[in-house]
């Protein structure tokens, strides 16, 4: 294992492969602040030149946080197929970039692949990969998942409608659901962050989610996004839900501070599977973001590129139906400007689906952040050219309840249209029997809310 | 954190004696973030009363100890005892109030409805109350528009509009259906005075102590039922309608979007009754009567939910409001009833000194006159947009203007809309001596000519009931 | 004659009183700022002066009432209608509007004679421009070498109550609201005869900075009145935080905090009688945060 090199005659050393990661990294606010990233555009370089030439098995022996420390690497490591690792142990990152990017390198050869990598491997092909890279690479992997209705198909691009409200109050999220599904937005899930993280609370908006969704036969699946634990009593409850929904952290200290652990997850996807409304098996939702570990000082000196690769290791075992990255939530001492919010964007969609979970992205940003409306529709444009399973839809973009914005209704057919894609089927063909989708356009009753209100 | 609140609304009226008992839920929606925000989430109706016959002793005067039976009966059977109830209303309606010893009733209810329970309802409130409990008033709200709820009773006919959930108008007409009554062979008992004018102006043969026609009864109601009609159609000038009225009629003409029946009368208007006089009296004839001249009107009639129980419902379950949650009071002056609503214009607010203070001395001795004690409660808009110095000013010009309220011994009562009551109260006790009595609470929307109530905290004490009582409209 | 006619005599009496009057005397200045100031009868008007709640433009909805009624329950910006499958002109410019206002007030710093203006002394924590402090977060929460001095100096007997205004991430908010709330608070205070320091401005601070502020001064409750992360078209709002006893490194659990506090919130003097009543629970309880019930 050689981690020295030199670019322009000038040395450059490192001490371990934990540290060639984080300065290979393209620039993050996030790796200055935990003081991991490269000290210059050069050093930076030269990371990625060691990193190149480093082989998976290198990396394999060297996870960000140790085997017997961290349940989140015990996880990974775990579920590994031996067979598929040791056929590739061989490979050095550079070599996996190309072949990868291969015309002769199908989805399905990767999907292969995937079950012999770890975290690690995913976070560090992803570091040599330019934006276009991880677009390109991206798009040749399709992971399908099914709850009532399937996610990831060929064509689809699915969204998540997102009708949030400061006070939870009934009336204002139903108003936010009626628009979204006249915009064709829900077909991914209709799901709920509640400002009341209390049992009752989840209950009242999953029945009415539920009653709406019969009253109007709306083919999708639904989820009030409170604490796992919450959610759980609920069900046992009685409450119909379709999904379980959990934030995720790349370390076992990380779940931690959300109050988690794999058991715990285990336990909720045995319920629903058991209690829950919902086909499956597909039953569960994730959402990460990267610099979460840091804001809980649980990053184990690593960079946040590869600690969010392992939220998605760790995801995996769970078989999520959606799992989506928050890329720009976080604010601008993680992620500076749209720059790295874009790159991030894409990183985290491509090892995603590198590593064979169901991927979309929350394309977002914060007030306090140099980015606006406009970089999140290009990022939005990248990402559905990616093959992004699903975006969130939210009106006009103004999540009023988290204080952020990111895509809204009017996006999704927006990109689809532009890029030929539809919802997913049975979503389709309901809002074309509603009358809100014809021959690919949407028609004068789309937009119009007050359909529903009968 | 939740609370529940009980709360009674007992209905004395022409014909019948009611009463119900609610469960009013208030909530604490604040998170620990946020400053307290209580608000009353739930209503649910616990119990509800049989429909008793009013007990009169002779047409003059109502049987009290009969009516304590009936409220003490109710009572045992919602297995309560009137010191648990929190709020609500006793109301007399319609003749009943008229009655000789109406008086009389309200102070022995007083002390069977708990300790804060509003003891007089004039035509005003009742029509609004019966609007509110009819379900007239929430279809306003839920359909953002103006509906009518027409409460025919036996003895009044009491109307209100509500347009987006508020009340906007009311008014009152002798239109009933015990206003002439019969003995089992038809033969007329009794006819009120102001029915006396409508058969002589109608030339109709009906005296008491004959037998009565049924077509000269039919010309009756008849002419009843158009009047409603006209009322409905904004036609304020028909001179029968004119003829019936109580108090006052309506003045602004509205596009109604729905006409809501409730009262005893709404029941005859659906129902197949077996005979006409089951009840010796002219009510299912006014009903029939009614129905007949709706249908041929067009007006847009919808069904109420409640009807006969309408009043009775409002008055348990509608009548009861909460202040702001940051306020400032002395719960020692706690409860506060029939306080006459002194309001400054919020053009009048705005200006400043000696010029908002002499407005405050104009608007307050329009209700406190010599030899009567200053209680009032004097009401403001208020703004979101007070500092510090404008609110100080503000409090000054309040104290001065109150002159006369605060060398009595009565509090200082203040209710403003904006939020910003607990500053207020703050900027004003240090304009006043440390025991004068300060009761300053806001989110309550009140106007001149309302009278309100106020009750002992609860919540914690971060919220004060309050009961507004709408008695008049646009003057 | 009715009381209504009555009272209708009294009106025009008052009206004309006030018509001789307002003549007569002194012009005096509203004190409320709350008139809109005239502009050009030919300019465009303002389109953030339409609330989200009523803008609707939805052109042949099936139940316009009922629409308008759910709407009334949410800020959300629904029923704003489309361009094709895009945002109206109006829609787009008005979030643009409603953005602008939000990066404006994080990203300007609070005028260089704000505190100076109330006679407050100006301190700053160790970063030196508003890039370093919206990207370490780590150093907005440390007070340079002369604040510290400064502050030992001005506040030679530790107080009892010590309210302190901070930028945080939204300069705006402390420009409009903090004097307001800081004067509520001391009032408050004042009637149950607690005292409060004279207060200071810290530039470039986050919300520990208080617990760096509490160590020097040795104020038994430490208050600061801070900015916050501005939401869209919501760049006004403020936040309180406060603490018994902070220390450097304790956990952030041990704070009590009032936020939203802004006009379309809870408006500033009021959220100051209510923090004046907080203070005072804290000072008899000796805890603030989760320890502290409310």
């Amino acid at each position: 294992m050689k981690l020295k090199t030199s670019l322009f005659n000038q040395v450059y050393e490192f001490t371990s492969v934990k540290e060639v990661l984080a300065k290979a990294n393209e620039e993050k606010s996030g790796d200055r602040l935990a003081g991991v990233a490269a000290e210059t555009a050069a050093e930076r370089v030269a990371a990625k030149v060691v990193l190149s030439h480093l082989t998976l098995e290198d990396i394999y022996k060297n996870p960000v946080v140790p085997y017997e420390e961290d349940e989140v690497t015990r996880v990974i490591y775990d579920d590994l197929n031996t067979t598929i690792y040791d056929e590739i142990k061989a490979w050095e990152v550079g070599n996996f970039r190309e072949w990868i990017l291969d015309e002769n390198t199908t989805g399905d050869m990767i999907r292969r692949v995937s079950r012999g990598l770890t975290s690690e491997m995913v976070a560090a092909v992803t570091k040599l990969m330019s934006n276009l890279d991880l677009v390109y690479a991206a798009k040749k992997i399709k992971i399908k998942a099914h709850c009532n209705t399937t996610i990831g198909g060929e064509n689809v691009l699915g969204i998540r409608l997102q009708p949030n409200h400061t006070t939870d109050n009934l009336d204002g999220i139903m108003i936010s659901l009626m628009e979204g599904l006249s915009y064709g937005v829900g077909d991914a899930v209709i799901g709920l962050n509640p400002v009341n993280d209390t049992v009752e609370n989840v209950m009242k908006v999953l029945k009415m989610f539920d009653a709406f969704k019969r009253k109007w036969k709306v083919p999708t699946q639904q989820c009030v996004l409170a604490h796992v634990t919450t959610q759980m009593e609920a069900i046992r409850k009685g409450a119909p839900s379709d999904l379980i929904f959990q934030s995720i952290a790349g370390s076992q200290k990380g779940n931690e501070a959300f109050g988690i652990t794999a058991d715990m997850l285990q336990e909720a996807r045995e319920l629903v599977l058991k209690q829950g409304t919902s086909t499956g098996p597909n039953v569960m939702y994730f959402e990460t973001g990267q610099g979460s570990e840091l804001s809980s000082d649980a990053h184990h000196g690593a960079d946040q590129v590869t600690m969010e690769a392992r939220c998605y290791g760790f995801a995996k075992r769970f078989k999520p139906f959606l799992v989506n990255t928050v890329v720009g939530f976080i604010g601008p001492e993680y992620l500076y400007d749209s720059k790295q919010v874009m790159r991030a964007g894409l990183e985290d969609h491509f090892m995603g689906k590198l590593t064979g979970i169901p991927m979309g992205v929350d394309a977002c940003y914060t007030n306090h952040m140099k980015a606006d409306q406009n970089d999140i529709e290009n990022l939005a444009v990248l990402l559905t050219s990616a093959g992004c399973n699903y975006f969130m839809g939210i009106p006009a973009g103004d999540d009023i309840m988290l204080n952020y914005q990111c895509t809204g209704y009017h996006e999704a057919q927006t990109l689809r249209s532009l890029l030929g894609l539809k919802p997913i089927k049975e979503f389709a063909d309901w809002m074309e029997e509603m009358g809100l989708l014809k021959e690919g356009k949407l028609t004068d009753r789309a937009g119009d809310a007050s359909i529903f209100m009968k | 954190m939740e609370q529940i609140l009980k709360s009674v609304g007992i209905d004395i009226g022409t014909t019948t004696t009611q009463m119900v008992l609610c469960a009013i839920k208030i909530e604490n929606f604040a998170q620990s973030w946020t400053v307290p925000s209580v608000r009353i989430v739930d209503k649910t109706l616990l119990y509800k009363s049989d429909i008793y016959f009013t007990p009169l002793k002779d047409a003059q005067t109502i049987d009290v100890v009969a009516i304590k039976k009936i409220i003490l009966d109710a009572y045992q059977k919602a297995k309560l005892s009137p010191g648990e109830v929190d709020t609500g209303a006793v109301i007399i309606t319609g003749e009943a109030a008229r009655k000789e010893n109406a008086q009389e009733i309200i102070t022995l209810l007083s002390g069977l409805a708990g300790n804060f329970v509003v003891t007089t309802a004039g035509p005003d409130l009742e029509g609004i109350l019966a609007g509110k409990g009819s379900g007239a008033c929430a279809h306003s709200e839920s359909h953002a528009c103006t509906v009518m709820n027409v409460d025919v009773g036996g003895g009044t006919t009491n109307i209100a509009v509500f347009n987006n959930g508020d009340a906007v108008e009311s008014a009152c007409f002798d239109i009933g259906g015990r206003l002439i009554q019969l003995d089992v062979n038809q033969k007329i008992t009794y006819i009120s005075s102001k029915m006396k004018l409508l058969i002589e102006t109608l030339g109709a043969n009906l005296i008491v102590g004959k037998h009565a026609d049924l077509l000269e009864l039919k010309k009756i109601t008849d002419t009843m039922a158009s009047a409603i009609v006209s009322i409905a159609k904004g036609n304020y000038e028909d001179p029968i309608a004119n003829l019936l009225i109580t108090n006052h009629g309506l003045k602004e003409k509205f596009k109604l979007k729905g006409l809501f029946f409730s009262g005893g009368i709404a029941d005859c208007m659906i129902e197949k009754k077996a005979s006409i006089f089951e009840y010796g009296d002219i009510g299912v004839l006014l009903g029939k009567s009614l129905t007949q001249a709706l249908i041929s009107s067009e007006l847009p009639v919808l069904i109420a939910n409640e009807t006969i129980r309408a009043t009775v419902i409002g008055a348990g379950i509608h009548t009861t409001s909460i202040s702001g949650s940051t306020i400032n009071y002395d719960s020692g002056v706690l409860p506060l009833k029939n306080i006459p609503v002194v309001k400054l214009s919020f053009e009048e607010e705005k200006n400043s000194g000696r010029t908002r203070i002499e407005a405050i001395k104009k608007r307050l001795n329009w209700v406190v006159h010599e030899g009567v004690k200053p209680l009032i409660a004097f009401s403001i808009t208020g703004s979101s947009h007070y500092g510090f110095d404008a609110l100080q000013l503000l409090a000054e010009d309040i104290i001065k203007g109150l002159n006369q309220v605060v060398e009595s011994d009565q509090p200082i009562i203040i209710s403003v809309e904006h939020d910003m009551a607990k500053a207020l109260g703050l900027s004003l006790r240090r304009n006043l001596s440390k025991e004068k009595p300060v009761i300053c609470i806001d989110s309550i929307r009140v106007d001149n000519g309302d009278y309100i109530d106020i009750g002992m905290p609860i919540a914690d004490g971060q919220v004060l009931p309050v009961i507004i009582k709408t008695l008049l409209f646009g003057y | 004659m009715s009381e209504a006619s009555l009272r209708k005599i009294i009106e025009e009496v008052v009206k004309s009183y006030y018509a001789v009057n307002s003549e007569a005397s002194p012009k005096m200045c509203t004190p409320l700022p709350m008139e809109i100031p005239s502009i050009d009868s030919d300019a465009i008007p303002d389109i953030t002066k339409t609330t989200i709640e009523s803008y609707f433009a939805v052109p042949f909805a099936e139940n316009k009432d009922a629409y308008l009624n759910y709407k009334k329950s949410t800020p959300a910006r629904v029923g704003i209608w489309r361009a094709g499958p895009r945002y109206t002109t109006e829609t787009l410019l008005r979030f643009r509007a409603d953005h602008a206002i939000a990066q404006d007030a994080v990203f300007t710093n609070v005028a260089e004679d704000f505190a100076s203006n109330k006679g407050w002394v100006e301190v700053q924590t160790v970063i030196k421009e508003k890039d370093e402090y919206l990207t370490r977060p780590d150093l907005g929460r440390i007070l340079d070498e002369h604040a510290v001095s400064t502050l030992k100096l001005n506040y030679s007997t530790p107080p009892k109550v010590l309210v302190y205004v901070s930028d945080g991430l939204s300069s705006i908010a402390v420009e409009t609201n903090a004097y307001d709330t800081f004067k509520s608070i001391e009032m408050g205070l004042k009637a149950k005869g607690i005292s409060v320091a004279q207060p200071f401005f810290l530039r470039y601070g986050r919300v520990p900075a208080m617990d760096h502020v509490s160590e020097i001064v040795g104020s038994e409750v430490t208050v600061v009145l801070i900015g916050e992360r501005p939401g869209l078209a919501t760049g006004e709002s403020m936040s309180c935080y406060m603490i018994y006893r902070g220390k450097v490194g304790n956990n952030e659990s041990l704070r009590t905090v009032v936020s939203n506090i802004h006009r379309n919130g809870t408006p500033a003097v009021e959220a100051g009688a209510y923090i004046a009543d907080i203070i005072k629970r804290m000072l008899d309880e000796k805890k603030s945060g989760v320890d502290l019930k409310l």
